[in-house]
């Protein structure tokens, strides 16, 4: 397994307290698509975690990293 | 510890990498945008037109004469319609919508944008100051603030994909050689205005005693391209996940005001039509509505105070607010996560800033906003001035330019449509006094680039 896929799988992207499928993100910010929207490139892969309640990066890790099932 | 909602049945999401050309609106924009300009250039180069398809309501003063244009016309239109909703379902389904949902949304927002053009088209409506960009904002807020729309149909309103479609069409009527020669005075005079205006706000918002982050979410939302370039900062940063919400609200609240605002002082203070629209584009906060409030102005053009065209109004803004602005969104997340990682407050989440960042929030839809400019002045530029005007204007860049309108008005009518002013998050007085600091910093030093500075380059931009 290479290094990058080593390094995804600790991610936030990875992470089952991290939500960032676009129309969750829709539902969860009030108003952001009266001018914006969370299908924009802009956004890239951002997301929210549930456990510390913060919008991040998917790139973000931290120490309660805690997989996500696969896909 | 928050109040933690854990998923047990979230799966794993890959990094986007190509997948982006088809899971992010900015890619169907420029697929929809590009897709129409290569069919128009098609008909164009054997002898046909895609003017058929490209019906817009006509000029009218009785209602005899409107109810003659429909019923000449009322194949095209349909036509017009079933084209416009293949190509958006496509695009919305792939995007995850249903196209349950969205194909009902769309007649409603079709049908509405119909009324909104022909109130447009009427010969007193510049007397009563019927701009259809203001009319359709007020009569989407009234319907979505008033009497209410039930939340599905929001799956047609989608303002976000509606502009950037309409730009990279508009960039098929902004000559290649326009763009090169005011793009570096856009730029400039858009870097000095973001950079005060984020130092604006990030400096109040401090001295208020906001959190950093914040500071930087709604300083990013002032100074780049409003709710868009907060969220992208936000995530950048690493900020609360109340903080995105506050920094939307701010914008949105800004952003409609200067809507209706800006246009009219403008032509208070009778701005050529590319001043005004330079100035819109270095005041305005969001894409969409600097859209809707240039070419409110650009339509004020050749009426009473206003000089110049309204392409020039909307050319300006465009050159100010998308290339001078939009592009850098990924430099200042990359900046910023630099800044956040190693000086800022550590938080329980850490990340390691990477410079490809750039290129993963770069505002794709720019790139088809730029080819569709240089494909249209490479197949043209063998036309004299005066073949152009004769042949390609009507058969070609005009066609492109009306559905370039017809998106921007489902776009304006979808910003009324979704902003439900009751269901915004509470911005607090803090971050909207940091934020209007910003903003009325931003106005004037806008205003004093535009209309003085520069006064000569936007009133003399001509393709």
């Amino acid at each position: 397994m290479d290094e990058l896929k080593l390094r995804v799988q600790s991610e936030c992207r990875s992470c089952r307290h991290f939500r960032n499928d676009a129309q969750y993100l829709e539902a969860a910010f009030a108003g952001l698509t009266s001018l914006s929207s969370a299908f924009g490139s802009v956004r890239s892969d951002d997301g929210i975690c549930l456990r510390h309640d913060r919008y991040l990066s998917a790139r973000s890790f931290c120490s309660d990293f805690s997989p996500a099932a696969a896909s | 510890m928050a109040n933690v909602e854990v998923h047990p049945d979230r799966v794993i999401s890959p990094p986007l990498r190509w997948r982006e050309l088809w899971l992010k609106e900015d890619w169907w924009a420029i697929w929809l945008g590009l897709g129409i300009v290569a069919l128009a250039y098609g008909l164009f180069a054997n002898g046909s037109s895609i003017h058929w398809l490209a019906v817009t309501p006509a000029k009218w003063s009785t209602w005899s004469q409107l109810g003659a244009h429909f019923a000449a016309n009322y194949d095209r239109y349909i036509a017009q319609f079933l084209v416009w909703l293949a190509v958006f379902t496509v695009a919305l389904t792939a995007l995850g919508y249903k196209a349950r949902d969205f194909v009902p949304s769309f007649v409603f927002l079709y049908a509405l944008s119909v009324v909104i053009f022909t109130i447009g088209q009427w010969d007193k409506a510049n007397t009563y100051d019927l701009e259809p960009p203001l009319v359709a904002l007020v009569v989407g807020l009234a319907l979505s603030n008033v009497f209410g729309l039930p939340r599905w149909l929001d799956a047609g309103f989608r303002v976000e994909f509606y502009v950037k479609t309409g730009i990279v069409l508009l960039g098929a009527t902004l000559p290649f050689t326009l763009i090169l020669w005011a793009g570096p005075t856009a730029i400039l005079q858009a870097s000095i205005v973001s950079i005060i205006t984020f130092l604006v706000i990030y400096w109040v918002a401090i001295k208020l005693g906001l959190d950093k982050r914040l500071a930087a979410t709604l300083g990013a939302g002032g100074a780049v391209c409003g709710v868009s370039a907060a969220i992208a900062i936000a995530g950048a940063v690493g900020a609360k996940k109340e903080d995105a919400p506050i920094a939307i609200t701010t914008v949105i609240i800004w952003a409609v005001a200067m809507i209706f605002v800006l246009p009219f002082i403008a032509e208070y203070l009778h701005l050529p039509a590319g001043v005004g629209g330079a100035w819109i584009g270095t005041s305005e906060f969001a894409d969409a509505a600097g859209i809707a409030a240039a070419q409110t102005y650009g339509n004020l053009a050749g009426h009473g105070d206003v000089a110049g065209t309204g392409d020039q109004a909307i050319f300006a803004y465009t050159l100010i607010k998308v290339v001078g602005r939009d592009v850098w969104i990924g430099i200042w997340a990359f900046v910023l996560a630099i800044i956040a990682t190693t000086q800022w407050d550590r938080t329980e989440t850490g990340r390691k800033p990477e410079a490809a960042e750039i290129w993963w929030r770069f505002p794709k839809f720019v790139i088809g906003f730029l080819l569709a400019s240089l494909l249209i002045t490479a197949v043209t530029a063998g036309y004299s001035l005066a073949d152009f005007n004769k042949t390609v204007v009507p058969s070609l860049v005009g066609p492109i330019k009306d559905l370039r309108t017809w998106a921007f008005i489902f776009c304006f009518l979808s910003i009324g449509l979704t902003t439900r002013f009751g269901e915004l998050a509470s911005a607090g007085k803090r971050p909207f006094l940091a934020f209007s600091a910003g903003a009325i910093v931003n106005v004037i030093i806008g205003f004093i680039l535009s209309a003085i500075v520069f006064a000569a380059h936007w009133e003399n931009l001509t393709p």
